[in-house]
C-alpha cells in the first residue's frame, strides 16, 4: 500500500445529475421520450424548452414524484432513488395552497424535518440551520407571517429558503420566476448564482432564453426529447433553438430565434 | 367509564350522549380538517354516505344490530368508497368532483335500495337502520362510548406521531415526496383517517348531514388561527362544542340530532366567518371602507390644492365640478376634512388652513416619492425581501433606503453606471 500521492490524478467528479434514455409519459403520451442530459457539478443550469416539452416532468422523474418507464437517473453517480438527500426541490408555486394555516417559518423548518428525524423535534442545529436559510433569502422579517400575506416574490423566497435548510448540494427549481416582477428575477438569479459560487448545482426550469444566456453556465434544450446539453452558447445555437422551437417564431421566450445577449 | 358519567351532573343517557357527542366532535374536527385543508371536504361528504350500505349489509350479513358489527361495515364501505373514487379518478382520467359525485350517488343510492329491501322483506328486526339517515343521539350506549373513545384516542396519538409528516403532505405533497415521504401511504392513511371520524360519528350524526361535522370545525379555526397545530386543537374543541350542544338540544327536544347539531355548527360557523378579527367579514369590510374614505379624502385634498392653485378659493360646486367626483363623495370628504382641521371655510368658499397645507405637501412629497421609486429604484439595493407599498414607500424602505433612492435621483435622470446596470437586467432594455 503506497501512501497517497499528494496531488494524486484528478478523480474525476461525476455528474450532479445524469439522465440516461430516459422515457416517461402521462397515460399513453411520452413526456420524456429516450432523454439523455447531464449538468455537470457546480453549474448553473437551465432546462430549456417549449411548452409542454416535458421540462417540470424531468424534475419530477428525478426527484422520485413520477415513475418512469424506462431509463437511469443518476444524482452525483448514484441511482437517484437512494441519492434524495443529495437534492433540494423547489416546486412550482402554484401547486400550494396560499392560505393553509402555516408561517414563513414554519415551511422553512419543512427543509429540516428529514435531517432531524421525521418524527422528532428540530435540534438546535436544525434551528440555526432554518435562521440562516431565512435570513439569505431576506426574510427575516417576515418569518412569523403566515404565508398568504406575501407578494409571489416573497413565496418562491420562501421556498427557495425551505431547499436551503436542506443543506444539499443539488437544488431543482420547477420555473422560480414564473409570475415574479423583474426586480425579484433578478435579485432571485443572483441568489442562485451565488449558490453556484458556493460549489452547489442549481438546476433550474425556465423559459427565458435571453435570461439563460445572460446567466447560466449550462443549458439542456428539452422537446420531449433533447435537443442540446452542454454549455450555453454551444446548446442554445440557433440552429438548435430552431429544432426544439420547430422554427416557430414567438415561440415561448424567442421572439426572434437570431437574438444574441 | 362509569366513573365519567357518574361526574357529569346529567341523567345518565344525557350523559352518554354528551360524552358520545364530545367524542365524536373532537374526532370529526381534527380528523376532518385533515380532509379540509387537502380541499377534499367533498371526500368527506361522499364517504358519508357511502357508509350507508356498509352499514345494511353488515346487518344483512351477521343478523347483528349492535354497534361494533354496524361501525365495522360502515368503515368497510366507506374504505371501498375512497378506493373508488381515486380509482376512478386515476384510471378514467375524470376529474374529482365527478368522480366524488358518482360514488356518493351511487353508494347512497345502494343504501337506500337496502334499507327499504330490508324494511319490506325482514320484519320488524330492523328497526332502527334507517336512524343511520340522520343520526341519532338517544341510540349511544355505554359500550359504544368506550369503542368511540377508543377509536378518537388511538387516530389523535397518531396524528400526534405523526404530526410533521402530515403536514408536509398536507401543505406540500411534491415537497414531501422529493423529501422521500412515501406520498401514497400518506394519502391512504389521511383518507383511513377521514373514515374513521365518519365511523364515530356516523350513528349520531347521520350519513346525510356528517359532512358538516368534518368541515365545520376546521372551517371555525381557520378563522382564528393561522397555525395548524392551533388549528387541530381549535378545530376538536369546536368539534366536541357543536356536538355536545347540538346532540343535548335534540335528546330533549326529541329533533333529529344530525340536524340540529348541523345547525348549531352553522351558527358557530357562520359567526367566525363574520367576526373573526384579522379574517373575519365585518373585519376586512371595515378596512376596506377605511382605506376607500383614506384615499377619497386625499384625492379632494389635492384637488382642492390644484383648485387654489389655479385661482381662487372654490365653493364646493366648484369643487365637484373641478374634481369629477360624486357631490355626496366631495361632501363627505370634506367633512371628515374640516374634522381634521385641514380646512378653513371663508364663506362658502373653501381654503386650506394650515394644517392642511402641510397634510397635501406631505401627500405630494410621498406621490413624488413612488415616482423616484419607479425611475430609479432598481439602482438600489435592498437588504431584505421588503417590498415598496405605494401609499408609503418611505415606511416601506426605512428612512436610510430612502435618503439613497433620492440621492440617486439628485445625482441625475440618466447616471446609469458605465457600461450595464444590474447584469441580471442585461437582455431586455437593451
Amino acid at each position: 500500500m503506497s501512501a497517497p500521492a499528494a496531488p494524486g490524478p484528478a478523480v474525476s467528479v461525476p455528474p450532479a445529475l445524469e439522465v440516461r434514455r430516459l422515457t416517461a409519459s402521462y397515460s399513453t403520451r411520452p413526456v420524456l421520450w429516450d432523454v439523455d442530459a447531464k449538468v455537470p457539478a457546480g453549474a448553473l443550469a437551465a432546462i430549456v424548452g417549449p411548452n409542454g416539452a416535458g421540462k417540470s416532468t424531468l424534475l419530477k422523474a428525478v426527484v422520485g414524484l413520477l415513475k418512469v418507464d424506462a431509463g437511469h437517473i443518476l444524482v452525483e453517480g448514484r441511482p437517484a432513488a437512494t441519492a434524495l438527500d443529495r437534492i433540494a426541490f423547489v416546486p412550482q408555486r402554484d401547486e400550494v395552497d396560499w392560505d393553509f394555516p402555516i408561517t414563513v417559518r414554519e415551511v422553512v423548518e419543512m427543509g429540516r424535518y428529514r435531517s432531524a428525524g421525521w418524527l422528532r423535534r428540530l435540534r438546535p442545529v436544525d434551528r440555526e440551520a432554518v435562521d440562516l436559510a431565512i435570513e439569505r433569502v431576506g426574510m427575516t422579517p417576515y418569518s412569523r407571517r403566515q404565508i398568504g400575506e406575501l407578494s409571489g416574490g416573497q413565496r418562491q423566497r420562501v421556498f427557495i429558503a425551505r431547499a436551503l435548510a436542506q443543506e444539499s448540494p443539488v437544488m431543482l427549481l420547477d420555473e422560480p420566476f414564473a409570475g415574479v416582477d423583474a426586480r425579484t428575477e433578478a435579485a432571485l438569479l443572483d441568489m442562485l448564482a451565488e449558490f453556484r459560487d458556493e460549489g452547489r448545482t442549481v438546476v433550474v426550469v425556465h423559459h427565458d432564453i435571453g435570461t439563460v444566456r445572460a446567466r447560466f453556465d449550462w443549458a439542456v434544450l428539452l422537446n420531449v426529447r433533447t435537443i442540446a446539453c452542454g454549455p450555453v452558447a454551444e446548446a442554445l445555437s440557433d440552429d438548435s433553438l430552431r429544432r426544439a422551437y420547430g422554427g416557430l417564431t414567438g415561440g415561448e421566450g424567442v421572439e426572434d430565434p437570431t437574438w444574441i445577449g | 367509564m362509569d366513573r365519567l358519567i357518574d361526574l357529569i351532573p346529567l341523567d345518565y343517557t344525557e350523559s352518554v350522549v354528551l360524552i358520545g357527542a364530545v367524542i365524536l366532535g373532537v374526532a370529526a374536527g381534527v380528523l376532518g380538517a385533515f380532509a379540509v385543508l387537502r380541499q377534499r371536504s367533498l371526500v368527506g361528504d361522499a364517504l358519508s354516505h357511502a357508509t350507508l350500505p356498509g352499514v345494511c349489509v353488515a346487518f344483512i350479513a351477521t343478523g347483528a344490530k349492535d354497534a361494533p358489527t354496524l361501525a365495522l361495515g360502515a368503515a368497510a364501505a366507506g374504505l371501498i368508497g375512497a378506493g373508488l373514487i381515486l380509482a376512478i379518478e386515476r384510471t378514467g382520467r375524470i376529474r374529482p368532483d365527478a368522480a366524488i359525485g358518482v360514488v356518493l350517488a351511487s353508494f347512497f343510492s345502494l343504501g337506500i335500495v337496502l334499507l327499504t329491501f330490508l324494511a319490506n322483506y325482514n320484519n320488524a328486526n330492523q328497526a332502527g337502520l334507517d336512524t343511520y339517515l340522520f343520526g341519532q343521539a338517544a341510540g349511544l350506549l355505554e359500550g359504544d362510548l368506550e369503542i368511540m373513545g377508543a377509536l378518537c384516542l388511538a387516530s389523535l396519538a397518531l396524528v400526534a406521531i405523526f404530526f410533521r409528516p402530515l403536514k408536509a403532505g398536507l401543505f406540500d405533497m411534491s415537497f414531501a415526496g422529493s423529501m422521500g415521504l412515501p406520498v401514497r401511504l400518506l394519502e391512504l392513511a389521511m383518507t383511513a383517517m377521514l373514515v374513521i371520524a365518519i365511523v364515530i360519528g356516523v350513528r349520531t350524526v347521520g350519513a346525510i348531514l356528517m359532512v358538516a361535522m368534518l368541515v365545520v370545525p376546521t372551517v371555525t379555526a381557520r378563522q382564528l388561527t393561522s397555525r395548524l397545530s392551533t388549528l387541530l386543537v381549535i378545530a376538536g374543541a369546536t368539534g366536541a362544542a357543536v356536538g355536545s350542544v347540538g346532540a343535548l338540544i335534540s335528546n330533549s327536544s326529541n329533533l333529529p340530532t344530525g340536524p340540529v347539531i348541523v345547525v348549531v355548527g352553522f351558527l358557530v360557523a357562520l359567526t367566525a366567518i363574520a367576526f373573526a378579527p384579522g379574517r373575519g367579514v365585518a373585519w376586512r369590510a371595515r378596512k376596506i371602507l377605511r382605506e376607500r374614505r383614506r384615499a377619497a379624502n386625499e384625492g379632494v385634498l389635492i384637488d382642492l390644492e390644484t383648485a387654489l392653485h389655479a385661482g381662487a378659493p372654490p365653493t364646493v360646486d366648484e369643487l365637484v365640478l373641478t374634481s369629477g367626483r360624486s357631490a355626496s363623495g366631495v361632501n363627505r370628504a370634506l367633512r371628515d376634512l374640516d374634522r381634521a382641521g385641514a380646512l378653513e371655510r371663508d364663506g362658502d368658499r373653501i381654503h386650506l388652513s394650515e394644517q392642511g397645507a402641510a397634510a397635501v405637501h406631505a401627500l405630494l412629497r410621498k406621490r413624488d416619492l413612488w415616482s423616484v421609486w419607479l425611475e430609479h429604484g432598481w439602482r438600489l439595493e435592498l437588504p431584505d425581501a421588503r417590498e415598496p407599498d405605494p401609499r408609503n414607500l418611505r415606511h416601506t424602505l426605512g428612512d436610510e433606503n430612502t435618503e439613497r433612492l433620492l440621492a440617486f435621483a439628485a445625482a441625475g435622470g440618466d447616471a446609469r453606471p458605465e457600461g450595464e446596470g444590474r447584469a441580471g437586467e442585461g437582455g431586455d432594455d437593451e
